[in-house]
């Protein structure tokens, strides 16, 4: 419906009005308080809203113009409501907003290398980055900027060495104070395994004297990820649990299915089949599919299923994550692979398809190996990494049958998952695997 | 010109300047224990804000500021009759501001040991500075130099500027005499402040600008009340307009011009040229020491005011915009607290600008403009100054007092003010900036009653919607 918005009543002696400033154009969304154009008198200024949500058919005047009570400024459309998503994290003050903003970004593009031929599984190298999450956090709390610091604070972590945006405010409104500021520092120094800040920097070599060198420059995305790994490696204490799984029979369904899946114009990979078997697993031993609260004293258990699959792509490793892997299926997620992969290689992901996952993949069997030990992509707990699937004797009771065994390598983080358990994890895994049908179970 | 004489001197430091920077820089360097040679090329110190900028065009403005309380009196039932102008008086009581500072500044230097050579200081190596003074050179070799020379007006070229007639801000200042009619060429601080000391003093002021409106960078509507009491006070203000020729004639200056209306001319006693300033990145020989100089003319400089040679500094106007002597300020002691070794950057949140007209414009953080151009998400509240006591006690409604807030934080992230005493007043609103102030702390924070600062308090009340001096219908 076409809502006419006019000159609303000037009061006593105001016969005339200006158009200081017109603050939308034609075809712009606007909600119902959202502000068309400024009018001024001598004396006050005031705002004349839309009233109601829809999109801007007509602006009649422009800032300059003299109107008078009644006289017609814009008409508004309230049929086609859109309410466009607000964007997150305004740009203020703050020191590290914008290196944020580019990490965010940079989270690695991902490189399915083995889609194209026969080979079971998509490549993914082995340093897994992590999705930088903290931009999008849905735990921004009231003021998504980072902390405030006066400048007797941001003076005082100059003099000592300290990264403001590494610092949590304890202050009124999250404000950083000196104590905070000191408290960090301390805390740096007294815990060994804390950010590194212990650790000697290791020594720089001029390599030149051997021989000769050439210098390339690395990309952001490389950069980022040694940044990422650089700062998660020391802290997490992980360990690779391997185990093998029988996929013949898997193998043999995914084969038959290629008909089907052709009809669907989807590739079928064992990637896709992988994910659906991980998630029936996830459900069994959900702290697989959680995040370590930053208090150390709870584990923040997730009841989505996001799955980030390792992509590598020219630049570096990139994380694409397929979101609800729960609620897709099987040829579902495979496209979504195809999809994600395809515009990772072409660097075309959104920030916000690179982060979010409360779980990742990384394969390599496409290229080849028996086993690695891929990094847990922090705030991960686990990743599970796969390589080659190999034709192997297999003693079935009384004789050695070929069978195609695909490694499984599953690293996690032993702060929050015990040895038995990620042995438990993957034994389920492996099983759900060799007879695909238990994930309806 | 060189005359036989020349002195040796090794110093910690060598400040090449005595302007606001150069000073701060010297004497802070001095107080952290640093032996410190100050060069300047005037016999008096205090560069071009003490004896030709902001301080003798404040003491101007002041005289100004009285004629024109005197003539609106009126009003209130006083009655002065046209005030009697003695040009010279004037101009004395100007200087002897000046003096007073300066003077002032030659006692702080004494009685910090700070050693004052006079001349003009250039590089000649990056770790020598040749000083040539009337009575002969020093040569200077220093561990760490700052460079403070500062900026001048820029000039026009093909303007007859060996006519007297023309001048710039230093000439304007200098009062020789009252033009019947003045030119001020440039709507911007500078040119608009003069404008408002020659009308106070008697002259038909114009006013031209090229930009389609006055103090470009400031917001539209802190200029508009300025611009509304300027327009009944000043003979004409011309925007959009271009100055294409100024022609000396007998009977004045043959100024033409290229406007939205096509082209004009007028004939003027005196013309004042204030388009804008540039650094002086000429006067000190920059490339000797290997300084690297961009290609607007500044020093290219780092947080801590480092040049590209890591022990060369350069602070105020030759190091970048705002050209502000509070900035200058805070930069030299940056670069002595570094030079001293401590972990000193420079790295404000905000740096205020004040126009000194009546009614004042003052602005920090971010504008309006700004804000909409970098999809900045604010929220603002707005107090009109027609509803605060105070201002109606000083017969004044004009004013406007307008914060910018983090749409998500409510932090202050800018502060425009217009009125009497704005320039005062936004020093609380960088203060709020740089304290992470939002628009809670400002309203519950008690300001005292009747005053104009009032406005502040009230204006982040809009924005919260809990001000009870004005009806704001609630939308929310």
């Amino acid at each position: 419906m076409k809502i006419e918005i006019k000159v609303p009543g000037l009061g006593d002696g105001v016969d005339q009005v200006d158009v200081a400033a017109v603050e939308v154009a034609e075809g712009a969304s606007v909600g119902a308080d959202d502000t068309l154009v400024t009018l001024e008198t001598d004396k006050a200024a005031m705002d004349i809203p839309a009233d109601v949500a829809g999109t801007v058919v007509q602006i009649l005047v422009k800032a300059g113009d003299k109107l008078a009570e009644g006289d017609l400024i814009a008409v508004v459309d309230s049929e086609q409501a859109e309410e466009s998503a607000e964007s997150d994290a305004p740009e203020s003050d703050s020191q590290d907003s914008e290196t944020e903003k580019s990490e965010a970004a940079e989270t690695e593009p991902a490189e399915p290398v083995a889609e194209e031929n026969d080979e079971p599984t998509p490549v993914a190298d082995r340093p897994t980055p992590p999705a930088k999450a903290e931009t999008a956090a849905p735990d921004a709390g009231s003021s998504t900027s980072s902390a405030h610091a006066s400048p007797a604070v941001r003076q005082f972590a100059r003099e000592l060495g300290a990264d403001l945006g590494a610092i949590n405010g304890s202050g009124r409104k999250g404000r950083i104070t000196r104590s905070d500021v000191t408290a960090f520092v301390k805390g740096l120094l007294t815990s060994g395994s804390g950010g590194g800040a212990g650790l000697e920097p290791l020594p720089d070599y001029d390599h030149s004297q051997w021989g000769e060198t050439e210098l390339l420059s690395l990309s952001r995305i490389r950069q980022l990820t040694a940044k990422n790994l650089s700062r998660s490696w020391p802290q997490i204490p992980q360990v690779t649990q391997f185990d093998e799984s029988d996929i013949t029979e898997l193998e043999a369904f995914r084969q038959a299915q290629k008909s089907l899946a052709d009809q669907q114009e989807v590739k079928l990979t064992l990637l896709a089949l992988v994910m659906k078997a991980v998630v029936h697993s996830l459900r069994s031993f959900p702290d697989f599919n959680s995040s370590l609260h930053a208090d150390g004293q709870q584990l923040v258990l997730k009841k989505y299923f996001h799955i980030g699959v390792a992509v590598e792509t020219e630049a570096g490793l990139v994380v694409p994550v397929v979101r609800d892997v729960d609620q897709k299926g099987i040829f579902e997620i495979a496209a979504a692979l195809g999809d994600l992969s395809g515009r990772a290689r072409q660097r075309k992901l959104k920030p916000d398809e690179m982060q979010g996952s409360s779980f990742t993949i990384s394969s390599l069997g496409g290229i080849g190996g028996t086993a690695f030990t891929p990094v847990v992509n922090h705030p991960n707990v686990a990743i599970l990494g796969l390589s080659r699937s190999q034709m192997k004797p297999v003693w079935d009771g009384s004789e050695f049958q070929p069978r195609l065994m695909l490694p499984l390598s599953l690293s996690y983080d032993h702060r929050v998952i015990d040895g038995a358990v990620a042995a438990r994890f993957t034994r389920h895994l492996a099983d759900n695997l060799a007879d695909i049908r238990r994930v309806l179970l | 010109m060189a005359k036989a004489e020349k002195t040796s001197i090794e110093t910690e430091v060598v400040v090449i300047g005595a302007g606001p920077g150069g000073y701060t820089a010297a004497f802070r360097a001095a107080d952290l224990g640093k032996k410190v040679v100050l060069v300047e090329r005037f016999p008096i110190l205090g560069g071009v804000c003490l004896n030709v900028g902001c301080i003798p065009s404040k003491a101007l403005l002041h005289v100004a500021k009285v004629v024109d309380e005197a003539t609106e009196s009126a009003d209130m039932g006083v009655s002065f009759g046209k005030p009697t102008i003695d040009l010279d008086k004037v101009r004395a009581g100007k200087q002897s501001v000046v003096g007073k500072l300066t003077g002032g500044l030659a006692g702080l230097a004494k009685q910090r040991k700070v050693q004052v050579v006079q001349g003009e200081g250039r590089f000649t190596s990056a770790t020598e500075l040749l000083v040539t003074g009337e009575d002969g050179d020093t040569c200077i070799s220093f561990e760490n130099a700052v460079v403070a020379c500062g900026s001048s007006p820029t000039r026009i070229p093909n303007f007859p500027y060996d006519d007297p007639r023309l001048m710039d801000s230093t000439g304007a200042l200098e009062l020789e005499d009252i033009p019947k009619k003045l030119l001020v060429i440039g709507g911007g601080y500078i040119g608009l402040e003069m404008a408002s000391v020659y009308h106070a003093l008697g002259s038909a002021v114009s006013v031209v600008e090229f930009m389609p409106a006055l103090l470009p960078g400031a917001d539209a509507d802190l200029v508009k009340p300025l611009q509304k009491r300027l327009q009944s006070k000043l003979a004409e203000i011309k925007l959009n307009t271009k100055v294409t020729d100024i022609k000396p004639q007998k009977n004045g200056l043959k100024v033409s011009f290229e406007g939205p209306d096509g082209e004009a001319s007028g004939i003027y006693d005196r013309v004042l040229v204030s388009v804008g300033r540039r650094p002086n990145s000429q006067l000190f020989d920059a490339e000797k020491a290997g300084i690297e100089i961009n290609e607007r003319g500044f020093a290219v400089v780092d947080e801590q005011m480092r040049t590209s040679v890591p022990h060369i500094f350069a602070i105020g106007d030759i190091a970048g915009d705002p050209m502000l002597a509070h900035k200058a300020v805070h930069e030299g002691k940056v670069a002595a607290e570094v030079i001293a070794g401590m972990k000193s950057a420079f790295d404000p949140l905000a740096i205020p600008a004040v126009v000194f007209t009546d009614p004042e414009v003052a602005w920090a953080g971010v504008t309006e403009a700004q804000a909409k151009e970098q999809d900045i998400k604010y929220g603002k509240g707005v107090f009109p100054w027609a509803a605060n006591g105070r201002s109606l006690s000083l017969h004044r409604d004009e004013g406007m007092t307008k914060i910018l807030f983090d749409e998500q934080s409510h932090r202050v992230i800018g502060v425009g003010i217009v009125g009497p005493g704005a320039g005062d007043l936004i020093a609380e609103g960088v203060l709020a900036i740089e304290m992470g102030a939002d628009a809670e702390d400002l309203a519950l924070t008690i300001h005292p009653h009747p005053t104009l600062s009032e406005t502040v308090a009230m204006a982040a009340e809009v924005f919260d919607g809990s001000v009870t001096d004005i009806f704001v219908p609630k939308r929310k």
